[in-house]
This record gives structure tokens, sequence and C-alpha cells, in this order.
């Protein structure tokens, strides 16, 4: 949808094949993740893309994302079991899909729905 | 394999005073969709309240249990359409 930007998080780049070891103090793929919700106003972490979710849950967010036209930034998480293992850990919260807007978790598909519903989205979201 | 009682019985016990209805909807043992009625969310925001009920099951969320939809209400109010 023309609503929806996929921005792929430079998972590869960062750790080019033969870089040392990261040690514990750095970690590109979290680091990636947190300037990520950072950077954008609304982001979505999902399965699959906004254009071929890989799952219903995702694809029922997104389509609530859509139907508000919402502009997101759009994660797959699949790729990489790390981007899963890292969001987690920076959101304390165990689904996916995970909505950030201005830089805060406002919820996983039950909670965007409930919102969707409630027209509370939409304001969350201006 | 948990049953929908089991996840039940699990949230009642570990949320003091909360009223569980958990629907195992695909049959399988891994798809539940439980709305959860506890005094314990008053003045918690929604991602804080599902936090709680899944904290229940630490990594058991996307393991075993490989989806858990939530409602959570508070025990005075009636869920708006």
């Amino acid at each position: 949808m023309s609503t929806s930007q996929f921005e792929p998080l430079p998972m590869s780049a960062s750790q080019p094949p033969g870089a040392p070891v990261s040690s514990d103090e750095s970690n590109p793929i979290h680091d990636a993740i947190a300037g990520a919700i950072a950077e954008h106003k609304v982001i979505l972490f999902m399965k699959g893309t906004p254009e071929a979710p890989a799952c219903g849950f995702s694809a029922r967010t997104v389509a609530a994302l859509q139907s508000l036209d919402t502009p997101f930034a759009a994660v797959d998480v699949l790729p990489d079991p790390r981007i899963r293992q890292e969001l987690t850990a920076i959101s304390d919260w165990p689904t996916i899909p995970q909505l950030f807007v201005d830089g805060e978790l406002l919820g996983g598909c039950d909670i965007v729905t409930e919102m969707y519903e409630s027209g509370e989205l939409a304001e969350a979201l201006r | 394999m948990p049953s929908a009682q089991d996840i039940k019985q699990r949230i009642e016990a570990a949320i003091p005073g909360a009223h569980a209805e958990v629907e195992d909807y695909t049959g399988g043992g891994d798809h539940f969709s439980a709305t959860v009625t506890a005094d314990a969310f008053d003045g918690l925001s929604r991602v804080q309240q599902h936090r709680l009920v899944y904290e229940v099951f630490g990594s058991e969320i996307g393991g075993p249990i490989h989806a858990l939809a939530l409602k959570t209400l508070l025990p005075s109010k009636i869920p708006t359409p």
C-alpha cells in the first residue's frame, strides 16, 4: 500500500563477515532497533511485510493502520531471530506484532485492534 | 500441551482476584484467547495490563503457547463496543 514504507534494518551491514565478535557493550542489532524506534513516529515490528504479512495478527495490525491512512515504518522480524530477541528485551513484550508510537510501545495486535475499534488509535496517531 | 482450563487456572492463581475466560480457538492446545477481568488492572495502561498476564507464562509465550490473544477489563467496566 502506498501509505506504508518498508525499511529493513541494516542488520547485515552492521556486522560484516570477518568483523570482530561484538562485546557486551556493543550490540548492533539492539542499537539498530532502538534507533529505528526513536527515529520513526509510527513503527511496526511484524512478521513479513505490509505487502505480504506472514501472520494473521500482523496482517490485522497492518490493516488497521492502513485503513487510517497512517504512514508507518515496518520491520520484518523473521529474517533473523535476534531481531525478535532484542526487540523483546527492549519492549518487555513477548509477542509480534508490536506497534510503537512516539518511541513508546502502544501495544500488540489485540490492543491496536481494540483501540482501532474504539477510535482511540486514530487519536493516538494524530 | 495446556488446555484452556489450565490457562484459566494459571491466570486466576497468579493475579489476585482475576477472573479469566479462556478459549482454545484452534483446538490444538497452542492458540488461546483470553478475556481477563481483575481489580489488579486498575490504574495500569493496556500495555501494562497485558504484560501482567503475559508474565504468568514467561517464555512459554511464543514457545508452546504460540498465541494468547488478550482482552483485559476492570470489574466495574462494561466493555465498550
